[in-house]
């Protein structure tokens, strides 16, 4: 199983790396998607969270969905949904995932991705128990897989059809199916069991005679074997034919995983045919086995049985008494573990073991605490369904704390968005003042009048308006004594005076027309830093505008988003908590059925070893009651049990080796 | 003679039969998780209801074809019950899902509007001759982000996830970026190396990707920022 949801990583990885961009040293592959170049870096930096963190991607999806809605992916768009379905599947998402595939996985997809897609899809679905889902998407893929994915698939899809009861269907399919080597005990495994589900135990024994007798070291295909032969060695049992389900019974390895099936169902072999000394040497070494195993308890009750039949009643009796003994303390023990599990201590001792807090489809308990319940839960925990919900609560409290998280960070931005609006409440009556000015237009309005100015003075040919401060007061100065050189009486003093005004009006004016094309120069230039200062001034201006027009929609909007969120945190929070206590209580009632199913099974051995022993004893008593009215030499009736002797008052029976 | 009285005989049957549908575990399908290349622990016991469904014909806690038994109405139920359950924990991870995504939409918004923001990424291509440690970045003189990687991190670079290394925001206008990397270099020298762009942050957002590249014909590692547009 864990190698299984390995590959899926690797899987969905592979996946992940036909949708991301691929070194140019990377061939082609038909089966891929063609090698791509990041053009948008928010896809990169999803493949990145998706490679790099070990939350098995949570934060990559959270992000992809981010970056799509902000559109921020134009260039990847299809490989970023392709690589959300993949992720989808990954945390669990079955039903999200395969809308999603059946959606995107069209004929531009290459026919390799589309088919792992589906492969992965079909086999999650198969975990999860919706094997019609499964059937169907295993059915979409087109043409073949790998052969080792084609095999696997084979087997998935036998699988579904056995579980449907579709025996027929799968054994057609196992008869026709050719695959890898490694592959074939499994599906001569698998057709055996058809062949005997479809009430065909003749043509089963051969296929699994062929699996139970396999050379081999391998620890697995071991442990096939044994499987194969206790499969064949009950469905003879169970068709009355003790003789033949007794020869591969006895191939089981004795210190396999089933090897107390095995030892029991040779018992009931070597009874079904009267042997009860033959049953009686795999029933005692079973015996010594740990009780917790469903098939030593069962010895508890075939041990003395066969002693009765073998007329040694007391031995038989000694059994019993012992059975009864064991069974009530493992009984108390149940219920002590029964009570902690209702007193909702169960998953506290199974995840408090398990510190990762990570969230994940790959996680898997593989340690059990050491609780009182432990022991007992061992079947569960190698239960698919009984892990699937297992992670599902992990999952949900896992949600919950990050959930919790984003809780506080919405305390802060909502006192963010405080401050920000006491901020603005502050500066905007400046601002609207300032912006009331209109400051800009005025500004703009006195260039143009200077602008207006400059050209007059150059069109004019006014060498003295671009004159120094002196050299104006000079030119005014000359003005006012031109006029009144004018209104001096004509003669020689008003000639000369006129004549040395006119000289050094000449000169000044020379001193102007030589500084006037550099002035005029300069001006021009003052005036396009002007321009650019106005520039920089509009485009401020418009900036401080538009942050004004924003001002009371962008905080109120943030305040609304943030109120939104923060109810819809707590809404989500309060749905998490109720699920998680709802697969609490699932997983709980599971535990505690399991636990209860074993009591009830002690229950009822308990009851069968009282019947026997008080048998046991009715049978002594009236044997002894027999004797001394009859005589001890009368014989006993045909089908009567050997007396029985009353066993050993003193000596409480050896209790079972645990 | 040996034959025990009914009513025991009944019982043992009948625990029998119990025990049968637990053993019959054995004829319920292989578990395809079970790589054959592999070698992954032995098979799980099957869980009961698998067996129950493997009880062959004639076994009183079946019915008389062999088929569904009599314990498959109840487990069915239960199977249904699960997968509401199921089915509800899946609507209810998308929601939180969806959750998160508005809640980071909501945190980018928030503190990094597009008007003003910057934000620097961090590429890498092959790393043969230069394997990162870490980065720090400078914007305008002012240390904004030093960054420490992980084996992972870089492997994810290598693979070609780009890093969004650093999310900040800057007024319109001219700024510098100067990036410092450390790391080895070849022949497993330390390697200290810097890099710097002046660019120009206009009204949108600012993206910047720092980019570790090698270079096979001067046998060492390139350092370059771009300004994406």
């Amino acid at each position: 199983m864990r190698s299984g949801r390995r590959h899926l990583g690797l899987a969905i990885a592979l996946l992940a790396a036909g949708l991301s961009p691929v070194r140019a040293a990377h061939r082609s592959d038909p089966d891929k998607l063609p090698s791509i170049k990041v053009q948008d870096l928010h896809y990169g930096d999803v493949l990145f969270h998706y490679w790099a963190d070990e939350d098995s991607g949570l934060e990559a999806l959270t992000r992809l969905e981010a970056y799509n809605y902000w559109q921020r992916m134009p260039h990847h768009a299809l490989d970023a949904q392709l690589l959300a379905a993949g992720m989808y599947l990954q945390l669990g998402m079955h039903n999200q995932a395969g809308d999603r595939f059946a959606t995107l996985l069209g004929d531009n997809i290459p026919a390799g991705v589309r088919n792992k897609a589906w492969f992965y899809l079909g086999k999650i679905w198969y975990e999860r128990g919706y094997f019609d889902r499964s059937e169907q998407a295993l059915n979409r893929i087109q043409g073949e897989l790998p052969p080792q994915q084609e095999a696997e698939r084979t087997h998935l899809l036998v699988n579904v059809l056995m579980r449907e009861q579709r025996y027929d269907e799968a054994i057609a399919r196992l008869q026709s199916w050719h695959g890898p080597a490694d592959w074939i005990a499994y599906a001569r495994f698998n057709l055996g069991v058809a062949l005997v589900r479809a009430g065909r135990l003749a043509q089963a024994d051969p296929i699994l005679t062929a699996v139970g007798t396999l050379q081999t070291d391998s620890d697995e295909l071991l442990t096939m074997r044994d499987k194969a032969n206790l499969a064949l060695g009950f469905a003879y049992l169970q068709a009355d034919q003790a003789a033949q389900a007794r020869v591969p019974l006895e191939r089981v390895r004795l210190d396999g995983p089933y090897s107390t099936r095995a030892l029991l169902g040779d018992g009931w072999a070597h009874a079904a045919l009267g042997d009860y000394r033959a049953a009686l040497l795999p029933w005692l070494e079973l015996h010594k086995r740990n009780l917790l195993d469903a098939a030593v308890q069962e010895s508890y009750l075939a041990v003395p049985y066969a002693y009765g039949k073998l007329g040694a009643a007391a031995q038989a009796a000694d059994y019993y008494e012992s059975a009864l003994k064991s069974f009530a303390s493992e009984s108390d023990n149940l219920d002590a573990a029964i009570g902690r599990i209702h007193e909702g201590h169960m998953l506290d001792d199974l995840l408090g073991t398990d510190k990762d807090a990570r969230y994940g489809w790959f996680w898997q308990l593989k340690t059990l605490p050491d609780a009182p319940q432990s022991r007992y839960l061992y079947s569960l925990l190698a239960d698919n369904d009984f892990q699937e919900g297992l992670k599902n609560f992990r999952d949900l409290n896992f949600l919950h704390r990050d959930l919790a998280r984003w809780d506080q960070s919405m305390e802060a931005f909502g006192a963010m968005i405080d401050t920000r609006e006491r901020a603005y409440a502050e500066r905007l009556p400046r601002t609207d003042a300032l912006l009331a000015t209109d400051a800009p237009t005025r500004l703009r309005a006195a260039r143009a009048a200077v602008d207006s100015r400059l050209d007059a003075i150059e069109t004019g040919n006014d060498v003295a308006a671009l004159g120094t401060a002196a050299e104006r007061e000079q030119w005014a100065r000359i003005a006012s004594l031109e006029d009144r050189v004018a209104g001096l009486p004509r003669g020689l003093e008003r000639d000369e005076a006129a004549a040395k005004l006119h000289l050094i009006k000449g000169v000044l004016y020379w001193r102007l027309d030589a500084a006037f094309k550099e002035r005029s120069y300069s001006q021009q230039r003052a005036l396009r830093e002007l321009d650019a200062s106005l520039e920089e001034l509009q485009n401020r201006w418009v900036r401080v505008q538009r942050a004004r027009a924003t001002v009371p929609t962008n905080t109120g909007e943030f305040a609304d988003r943030i109120a939104a969120l923060a109810a819809r945190i707590q809404a989500v929070r309060a749905r998490l908590v109720d699920t998680a206590g709802k697969q609490s209580d699932y997983l709980q009632d599971v535990a505690a059925s399991e636990l209860g199913a074993q009591k009830d099974r002690l229950a009822t051995y308990a009851e069968q070893a009282r019947f026997a022993l008080a048998d046991i004893y009715d049978r002594a008593a009236d044997q002894a009651d027999g004797a001394s009215g009859a005589g001890a030499a009368a014989p006993a009736p045909p089908d009567a049990p050997a007396p029985a002797p009353v066993p050993a008052p003193a000596g409480p029976p050896e209790p079972p080796e645990r | 003679m040996n034959t025990p009285p009914q009513f025991l005989w009944s019982g043992l049957a009948c625990t029998r039969s119990l025990l049968l549908s637990l053993l019959l575990a054995a004829l319920s399908p292989l578990a395809t998780s079970a790589q054959p290349p592999a070698a992954p622990p032995p098979p799980p016991p099957a869980s009961a209801g698998a067996a129950t469904a493997a009880l062959p014909s004639g076994q009183p806690a079946s019915d008389g074809a062999g088929g569904a038994s009599a314990t498959d109405a109840p487990a069915d139920a239960a199977a249904a019950g699960t997968r509401a359950l199921d089915e509800q924990i899946q609507d209810l991870k998308k929601d939180v899902i969806d959750l998160n995504r508005d809640l980071f939409v909501l945190e980018e918004e928030l503190l990094f509007p597009a008007n003003t923001q910057v934000a620097v990424f961090v590429s890498m291509d092959v790393g043969d001759f230069f394997s990162l440690d870490s980065i720090s970045l400078k914007i305008d003189n002012r240390d904004v982000a030093n960054y420490l990687y992980t084996p992972r991190e870089v492997a994810a670079l290598i693979k070609g996830g780009v890093q969004r290394l650093y999310v900040g925001n800057l007024k319109a206008g001219a700024h510098e970026l100067v990036v410092l990397f450390n790391g080895n270099g070849p022949n497993e020298r330390y390697y200290r190396r810097g890099a710097n762009l002046r660019f120009e942050k206009g009204v949108g957002a600012k993206y910047l990707e720092v980019k570790i590249t090698d270079h096979a014909r001067a046998q060492q590692p390139e350092f370059e920022i771009k300004d994406w547009e």
